[in-house]
C-alpha cells in the first residue's frame, strides 16, 4: 500500500538520487574492503609463495609470467583440506542449531514481557560484550578445566555457542516483538490449541528472524579460529585455523588465499541455497493459498 | 620458524598506535585520558625512539632509566610472534627504529633488505657480548644485529606430580614415549607450532631438525601421531596459566614462559611448584637481537639505546624480569643468583653445544611440511 502511494506521489528522478545517495557509501565500502581484497586473493592464489614470505615477483627473471594452478592442485589433490572444510561446516551447523534452541524461548520470553522490562532484558543480553572476547574465553578455560571437558570438541561448541548467542537472540527478539497479539487471539478464538498457535502462527512469522540469526551465527563460526585454538583439543582444527596458519606461521599466501576463497565459496553457496529455498517456499505457499 | 609467542595474549597489546601518525594517536589518547603524557611526541623535532618488540621484554624501570639517561622518549609497540611483526612490516608499517626479531626472522629481514647496518663505533659496550652468541649464521660479523636475550624450548612440569609418579623430567621421552605418557594422559600440552614440535621429535629421534630428508620428517610425524592421543592439546600460550593453576602437569614450551608459570604459581601460593629442565637430548634455542629498521627515523637514538642495553646492569633486567637467558658477560653479576644459577635459563656450555637454532625452509618444503602438520592435526 505504502509502496503504491510513494510511487504515485514522488518524482522518480529525485527518488532515484536519494536511493543512490543512501546506498552509495556502503556499496563503496564493500567494493573497497570486500570485493577488491577478494579479487586480490584470487590473484594471489595463482601465484608462487615467496622465499621469505609474501609472493614471488609476477614475472620470472626471464620475463615469463609466473602464474599456475599448482596451489589448487595441491589443495584438491587429497581429501585432507576438504575434510576440514566439512568439519567446520558441521561445527557451524551444530553451533547454530544449539543457539537457535537456546535463544528462541528466551527471545519469546523477552518479547512477551512487559514493555518497561524489555530494554533492560535486552541490555542483559548484550552485557557480555562489555568484557573483551578473549577475557571471556579465558574465563571459560578456568571453568571448564576442573570439569575435564576443556580441550575437547565439546569445549569448542560450548565456547562457540556462548560467544554467538546474542547474535541469535537479538534478531529473533526484534522479529518476535513486532508480532500482532491479535493474530494469536484470533487463532485461539478459532479453537487452535497452544502448540498449534505457535506452530501455525508464531513460528512462520518468525522465520525472517530465524534466518538472519542463523546467518549471523553460522557464517562467523565457520571462520572462527580463536576458540578452537584456545579451547579445542589436539584434533579440533577448523578451516579458520588452517587459513591463519598459512598466512602467519607458514607464510604461504597462495595456499592461504585459496583456502579463504574455498570458505567464501562455501558461504555464498549455502546463502544462495537458503535464499532459493526461501523463495520457492514462498511461491509454493502463495500457490497453495 | 613458526610462531613463538611468549605471552598469554595472542593479540597485540592495545597500546599499539601507529608511530607514523603520532600526532593523531596523541589526539586520541588526549581525548581519552586528559592527563596522558603525549606532549613530547607531538612537538615537532622531539626526540622519540620507536621500538617494536615482544610483549613484556623491557621492564618499565629499564625504559624509564633509559629515558632519563638520554633525555628522550621511548615508545613501544608489541608483537607476540615474529610472523606477526614480519606481516605488519610487509604490509608497510613504517616509523619503527628498532625491532627485536629471532634469528630466522633477522635472516628474513636481511634478505628483504629491510635493515640498516649497525655502526659498531657507536657501540662501545659491544664487547660485553659472549663470543658464543655473536657472529651467528643469520648475520655473520653482526653487520645488522646485536644479540639481546635468548630462550630455550624445553619441558615445564609440575614438580610434585612428577615426583609422585616417578617420571623423568630431563628427556623428550616424557612427552613422546607412551610408556611415560600413559601416567599423565590428558595432562600434557605441546606447542601449536609445526617447526617447534617437529624439531623436538627430531631431536628425540637423534636427527637434525634442519634435515630436508622426507624420511626424517615422516619418522617425526609417526612419533607425534603415537603420542598425540595422550596430549590434552596444542597450546602456544594457555599452558602458562594451565601449569600455574594445576590443570596441566607437563608442557612443551619456552623457558621464559615456564619461568613465568613458576613465579605465578609461587605468587598464588599453590600447593605445588613448577619446574623446567632442558632435555638431555638437546633443544631449540631462540636468540633475539636488536636490529635497525630501514624506515626508522632516528638511527642515532637507536644506537644509543642498543649501547645502553649492552651495559651490564641494564642487560641484566631481561633475565631478572622474564627469566630469559643473557648473552651479556657484564650482566652476569647483576642477575639474581637463583636465575643465574638455573641451568634451564643459562644452559652450561656442554648443553649449549646440543642446542639448535631453527632456520626457515624454502617455500615448497614449507608447504609439504604444513600438509604433514595438518595431517597430524586431523588424524
Amino acid at each position: 500500500m505504502t509502496d503504491r502511494h510513494r510511487r504515485t506521489s514522488g518524482t522518480p528522478r529525485s527518488e532515484r538520487a536519494v536511493k543512490w545517495f543512501v546506498t552509495l557509501p556502503p556499496s563503496v565500502y564493500l567494493v573497497a574492503f570486500f570485493l577488491l581484497p577478494s579479487l586480490i586473493m584470487v590473484a594471489a592464489s595463482f601465484r608462487t609463495p615467496g622465499a621469505f614470505g609474501g609472493l614471488e615477483p609476477l614475472r620470472a627473471p626471464d620475463g615469463s609470467l609466473q602464474l599456475s594452478a599448482d596451489t589448487y592442485r595441491f589443495l584438491f589433490g587429497d581429501w585432507i583440506y576438504l575434510e576440514i572444510v566439512g568439519k567446520s561446516i558441521l561445527v557451524a551447523a551444530v553451533t547454530t542449531l544449539l543457539c537457535l534452541l537456546l535463544s528462541y524461548p528466551l527471545a519469546l520470553l523477552i518479547a512477551k514481557s512487559p514493555r518497561r522490562h524489555r530494554d533492560f532484558l535486552v541490555l542483559l543480553v548484550v552485557l557480555p560484550f562489555a568484557a573483551n572476547f578473549l577475557i571471556r574465553v579465558y574465563a571459560w578455560i578456568l571453568m571448564l578445566g576442573p570439569m575435564n571437558v576443556l580441550y575437547s570438541p565439546v569445549a569448542v561448541i560450548v565456547g562457540m555457542v556462548y560467544v554467538h548467542l546474542p547474535f541469535m537472540i537479538l534478531p529473533l527478539y526484534t522479529n518476535l516483538e513486532k508480532h500482532d497479539p491479535a493474530l494469536l487471539e484470533a487463532a485461539q478464538d478459532l479453537g487452535a490449541p497452544r502448540w498449534t498457535r505457535f506452530w501455525r502462527v508464531t513460528w512462520p512469522l518468525s522465520l525472517p528472524g530465524v534466518w538472519s540469526g542463523t546467518a549471523l551465527v553460522f557464517i562467523p563460526v565457520l571462520g572462527m579460529f580463536a576458540i578452537p585454538e584456545l579451547m579445542g583439543g589436539t584434533g579440533d582444527i577448523l578451516i579458520g585455523n588452517l587459513i591463519k596458519e598459512q598466512f602467519l606461521d607458514n607464510r604461504d599466501w597462495p595456499l592461504g588465499s585459496a583456502l579463504s576463497l574455498v570458505l567464501t565459496a562455501v558461504v555464498l553457496v549455502l546463502a544462495g541455497g537458503a535464499v532459493l529455498a526461501g523463495r520457492r517456499r514462498r511461491r509454493l505457499a502463495k500457490g497453495g493459498a | 620458524m613458526i610462531a613463538a609467542p611468549r605471552t598469554p595474549a595472542r593479540h597485540p597489546a592495545p597500546a599499539a598506535a601507529l608511530p607514523s601518525i603520532p600526532a593523531l594517536a596523541c589526539a586520541v589518547a588526549l581525548a581519552l585520558l586528559p592527563a596522558a603524557s603525549c606532549t613530547p611526541s607531538s612537538t615537532p623535532g622531539a626526540d622519540v625512539l620507536y621500538l617494536y618488540t615482544w610483549n613484556n621484554y623491557i621492564s618499565d624501570e629499564t625504559a624509564k632509566r633509559f629515558e632519563e639517561w638520554c633525555g628522550c622518549t621511548l615508545k613501544q609497540d608489541y608483537y607476540s610472534d615474529n610472523e606477526e611483526m614480519l606481516a605488519k612490516l610487509d604490509a608497510g608499517a613504517v616509523g619503527y627504529d628498532l625491532l627485536v626479531p629471532t634469528g630466522n626472522a633477522v635472516e628474513t629481514l636481511i634478505r628483504q633488505d629491510a635493515l640498516r647496518p649497525i655502526d659498531k663505533a657507536l657501540l662501545p659496550h659491544f664487547a660485553n657480548l659472549k663470543p658464543e652468541y655473536v657472529d651467528q649464521w643469520f648475520d655473520p660479523g653482526n653487520r645488522y644485529s646485536v644479540p639481546y636475550a635468548y630462550t630455550v624450548t624445553l619441558i615445564g612440569y609440575n614438580e610434585d606430580r612428577m615426583r609422585d609418579l616417578g617420571l623423568p623430567t630431563d628427556t623428550w621421552a616424557l612427552i613422546f614415549d607412551p610408556r611415560y605418557l600413559q601416567k599423565i594422559r590428558g595432562r600434557v600440552t605441546v606447542l601449536n607450532s609445526q617447526r617447534e614440535l617437529m624439531a623436538a621429535a627430531m631431536i628425540y629421534l637423534g636427527r637434525s631438525p634442519q634435515s630436508t630428508d622426507p624420511a626424517d620428517w615422516e619418522a617425526a610425524r609417526d612419533v607425534i601421531l603415537h603420542a598425540r592421543p595422550y596430549w590434552a592439546t596444542f597450546s602456544n600460550s594457555t599452558y602458562i596459566k594451565d601449569l600455574a593453576v594445576g590443570n596441566i602437569w607437563v608442557a612443551h614450551g619456552y623457558s621464559s614462559d615456564m619461568f613465568r608459570a613458576r613465579e605465578d604459581a609461587k605468587d598464588a601460593g599453590r600447593p605445588f611448584t613448577i619446574g623446567f629442565t632442558t632435555p638431555k637430548e638437546g633443544a631449540v634455542l631462540a636468540l633475539d637481537s636488536f636490529v635497525l629498521h630501514k624506515a626508522g627515523r632516528r638511527p642515532d637514538l637507536a644506537h644509543r639505546f642498543i649501547d645502553f642495553m649492552l651495559d651490564g646492569a641494564n642487560a641484566a633486567d631481561v633475565s631478572n624480569l622474564i627469566g630469559a637467558g643473557n648473552p651479556n658477560v657484564a650482566a652476569q653479576e647483576s642477575i639474581r643468583p637463583d636465575i643465574a644459577g638455573d641451568p634451564a635459563i643459562f644452559p652450561p656450555p656442554e648443553q649449549v653445544q646440543k642446542m639448535v637454532m631453527l632456520r626457515d625452509f624454502e617455500p615448497h618444503l614449507r608447504r609439504v611440511l604444513s600438509r604433514l602438520w595438518t595431517e597430524i592435526k586431523v588424524r
